[in-house]
């Protein structure tokens, strides 16, 4: 299966978005292949959401929600976190490395984090990637 | 009708160099639905405003995609230039190709940008309108509980023209009132007494809430009393429904049975203490005297205040030896360091201990053993009466009271605030709001600060009687919804009800004024009966299919 | 309601192989309800199914919709336009809407994506509890409302077996209540445990017989 490199980034406006704003004011590099989609709370992202994603050729589908306990909206990031290990048990069912959907959980100073986190997928990635062209 | 989408894309004042512009510009030329590109670079200016205000109305565009710097900052002034062109705000769609891709990447960024640019035109394309109307709202507010905070807050709201019911679950109002009154010199009984005389309030004692529907502006709440039930109508609820005090008698099992065998009158609460002090001179005064402040709970300040008050009152009227023993002294309440250092001037010895002391009793006398940090040793106080720590939990009736009001708790059972340092009176609930020790706040400092923050936050919605609310920003689709209840029990933010529809089925409905937009609910809903403006599924779908 | 449960993904796309457009069909009702064959599944299982044929290098172009009902006849007539692409049907209604849709389309086959499983109701949020064996003998009255045909592990009629565990608990299965003493605290908090002493005679399970029919407006 072709992964075209991209990794789309399901980031809540409470929590990813901003960090990744901070991160980019900052100057600090976060992988170029980077596609982010603003939502309002991690709890609107759905499995659909994700899957399609893949469909569309992305190597990873990442969702950034807020610190556990701090989701504005209470249940939120919890929710995310059951949808992101709903796709990635998905994924494993068709033969696909379940390890390419992941949630990451940060607040919205960390643009450290975000760009940490980031870079590491994008790695997580490419390495998953050579395993399957390996196959 | 057919898209007509102009595309505004900003070089912020020509810094975004890693980024072709022009090539930006003639990729979109050839988009469907593009009817215009223009390169800026200063859309946050007004100059560049008004162009595009003008662009809007010459071109007809029925949709505005701006590719400047993040939505965080430009969104909301955006919308309202849109507005003001007289296209609805939310037929705006954003791609940040500032902090996200020129700023974020080295060396040439345009492909990224083009692509980022295309998923908001994808998404513009299938935006729809949101409406903002005026609602009228209650202009009255139900005050749950009857001390301190509860009557400030009624009196607060009724001297802003707003109708105020306090509603008191015992028989009386004011049961708080002997601490606050000895430390702080307030009279809660002349506030009451204000409180039943106000034309605007209406104490109702022996009461209860039953149940709470609608939502901020709109609440309808059911009261009972004496075995009768009343239903009325309130912009918004306030508890402040207090604590509750315990003395922390012993930190583990082995000590409490020693306290236990001391006997009462040795061992007081600190309302004791003042009751004891106010008597004129009947009975021994107690030579030397011991406070323990803040072994079970490191967090209360209200121990604190109390001791330190106390113990120079004692100094003054009985001039006793005064120890307290602490694992420090929080004098982060106002006033508090002025007191400390007033109570060691006058005598007071502070002992600070790394653990709860060691409680024994010798000869009718209590014996307190403590491990003294600054000298190093353990030491050993006689005293004669010892003033044990309060500790404050929440009242029995906060979580059914919670869960009436579809509000939460904190780990130790106070109401959780939305969030600590920025809505600290707030709930999680539209137009429900918490005061006073309910929420787990002890320093009257800072209760008096929560009292203000409430009276103006609710003052500055229901004054006037009217708020602007989005409508139908969040909207279920009656058709398609099988009343499973799912939305409901899951909204966060009690937003969402059972209601009878045109066609007599109970359907779900989202309350506008009660909705906060995180689209929780739209992503659950077994049925996909609930479309959400702006983020609606088809329009996330929308900016997938544009990537790559 | 009906409660059903996707099948293992293999089954599915074994079953599938050999078709290149597939329409896949949801239901709005109880399989809707209980998260396993709604607008949501098809759109969940339809991407998964494109997803793994792009990693085996082939192809499946798959059509996706959900309707009302799939047990009434009509809603599913109204499908009849847009079969004329499709080579196989995946139902993931219940067995009365699978076979629904194999009988209106009956020159297409329909393969079934979930399985049927029972009556129940939501426990919590995403669980689901049997209630109900539809064993056409209710007798709810005489056990204060709780059914020993499918919540009694032995399915006693005149329980308990006298094996119950500490805490109320089934001997054969100690994560399951003891129906019988659900039963027995029903009738004593409602002053009718004498029901307890009436015997019970064995269920006639012939008296349903299968395919079950029932005409309304008979006595």
């Amino acid at each position: 299966m072709s992964m075209k490199g991209t990794i789309v980034a399901f980031c809540c406006q409470h929590s990813g978005y901003p960090a990744a704003d901070l991160a980019g004011k900052l100057g600090l590099g976060s992988p170029e292949a980077l596609r982010i989609i603003r939502v309002p709370c991690a709890g609107r992202v759905d499995v659909i959401h994700m899957l399609r994603a893949f469909e569309k050729g992305a190597s990873a589908v990442a969702v950034l929600g807020c610190e556990e306990g701090a989701c504005h909206h209470i249940t939120g990031n919890t929710r995310a976190k059951e949808r992101v290990e709903q796709c990635s048990m998905l994924l494993k069912e068709i033969g696909i490395d379940g390890r390419r959907v992941v949630m990451f959980r940060l607040s919205p100073n960390a643009p450290r984090k975000f760009v940490d986190v980031t870079n590491e997928i994008e790695m997580a990635a490419e390495s998953q990637g050579r395993q399957d062209d390996n196959r | 009708m057919e898209v007509r989408a102009g595309v505004f894309l900003c070089n912020c004042g020509g810094a975004l160099k890693n980024i072709d512009f022009d090539a930006v510009a003639s990729e979109m030329a050839g988009i469907p639905g593009v009817a215009s590109v223009h390169v800026s670079s200063d859309l946050c200016l007004a100059p560049a405003r008004d162009r595009m205000i003008s662009c809007i109305r010459e071109e007809n565009l029925n949709r505005v995609v701006v590719a400047a710097c993040s939505p965080e900052l430009t969104e909301y002034p955006l919308r309202r230039t849109v507005q003001s062109a007289g296209l609805n705000g939310h037929m705006l769609s954003m791609a940040n190709i500032r902090e996200q891709c020129s700023w974020a990447h080295e060396g040439d960024v345009t492909g990224k940008a083009v692509e980022l640019v295309k998923m908001a035109i994808s998404r513009a394309r299938l935006l729809q309108p949101v409406e903002e109307v005026e609602v009228g709202v209650e202009r009255s507010v139900l005050v749950v509980g009857g001390g301190f905070a509860a009557v400030n807050v009624g009196l607060l709201l009724a001297a802003a023209g707003l109708r105020i019911t306090l509603v008191e679950s015992t028989g009386t109002s004011g049961s708080d009132g002997q601490e606050l009154g000895s430390i702080h010199g307030f009279d809660i009984g002349s506030l009451v007494t204000a409180a039943e005389r106000d034309q605007n309030i209406e104490v109702l004692t022996s009461a209860r809430v039953v149940t709470v529907e609608g939502a901020i502006g709109d609440f309808t709440v059911t009261i009972s009393r004496e075995g009768k039930n009343m239903a009325r109508k309130y912009g918004a609820i306030v508890l402040a429904t207090g604590s509750r005090i315990e003395l922390a008698l012993a930190t583990d099992s082995d000590s409490s049975a020693e306290y236990q065998g001391i006997g009462g009158t040795n061992v007081v609460s600190q309302d004791q203490l003042v009751e004891r002090l106010s008597r004129p001179a009947s009975g021994v005064k107690p030579a030397t005297l011991a406070f323990m402040v803040d072994f079970a709970d490191e967090s209360t300040r209200f121990s604190t205040l109390a001791t330190l008050g106390n113990a120079l009152a004692v100094r003054k009227v009985w001039d006793s030896e005064v120890y307290v023993f602490c694992r420090d002294v929080k004098v982060d309440s106002q006033g508090a360091e002025r007191l400390y250092r007033e109570a060691r001037d006058r005598g007071v010895v502070f002992v600070k201990c790394p653990a709860a002391p060691r409680i024994t009793s010798d000869n009718g006398r209590v014996m307190v053993e403590a491990k003294d940090v600054l000298l190093g040793e353990d030491i050993t106080v006689a005293c004669d009466l010892l003033v044990a720590e309060a500790v404050l939990y929440p009242d029995p009736a906060t979580a059914a009271l919670g869960s009436v009001l579809g509000v939460r708790l904190d780990e130790k059972g106070f109401y959780q605030e939305n969030n600590v340092h920025l809505y600290p009176v707030a709930s999680e609930r539209k137009g429900v709001f918490f005061v006073g020790t309910c929420r787990g706040q002890s320093d009257v400092g800072r209760v008096m600060n929560d009292i203000s923050s409430v009276v103006i936050n609710i003052k500055d919605l229901l004054s006037s009687g009217k708020i602007m609310v989005e409508s139908e920003r969040v909207k279920v689709d009656s058709e398609k919804c099988v009343a499973c209840l799912t939305c409901i029990r899951v909204c966060p933010h009690a937003a969402i009800e059972l209601r009878g529809t045109e066609g007599g089925k109970e359907k779900a409905v989202v309350s506008d004024l009660g909705c906060h937009a995180c689209g929780i609910c739209v992503a659950i809903c077994p049925a996909k009966a609930i479309e959400f403006q702006d983020y609606r599924d088809d329009q996330i779908l929308a900016q997938i299919e544009a990537v790559g | 309601m009906i409660i059903a449960e996707r099948k293992p993904i293999a089954e599915i796309t074994r079953a599938l192989a050999p078709y290149k457009n597939v329409l896949v069909a949801g239901c709005g009702t109880c399989v809707a309800v209980c998260w396993a064959g709604g607008e949501k599944e098809v759109g969940v299982l339809a991407s998964q199914l494109r997803l793994a044929r792009g990693a085996e290098g082939s192809q499946i172009s798959i059509m996706e919709t959900t309707v009302e009902r799939q047990c009434e006849k009509e809603m599913v007539t109204d499908l009849k336009d847009r079969m004329a692409e499709v080579d196989a049907v995946l139902s993931l209604a219940c067995g009365a809407g699978v076979q629904t849709m194999a009988e209106i389309f009956d020159d297409k086959p329909v393969f079934p994506a979930v399985n049927t499983t029972f009556i129940g109701r939501p426990e919590r949020e995403g669980m689901w509890v049997e209630m109900c064996g539809a064993c056409g003998d209710c007798y709810l009255d005489r056990t204060g409302g709780v059914c020993p045909v499918v919540r009694c592990a032995k399915g006693l009629m005149n329980g308990p077996c006298g094996g119950t565990r500490k805490g109320g608990k089934c001997e054969i299965d100690p994560d399951k209540d003891c129906a019988w003493v659900l039963i027995y605290r029903r009738l004593e908090k409602q002053n009718r445990l004498d029901l307890m002493r009436e015997y019970c005679a064995p269920k006639n399970f012939r008296a349903v017989k299968r395919p079950g029919r029932v005409q309304a407006g008979k006595a």
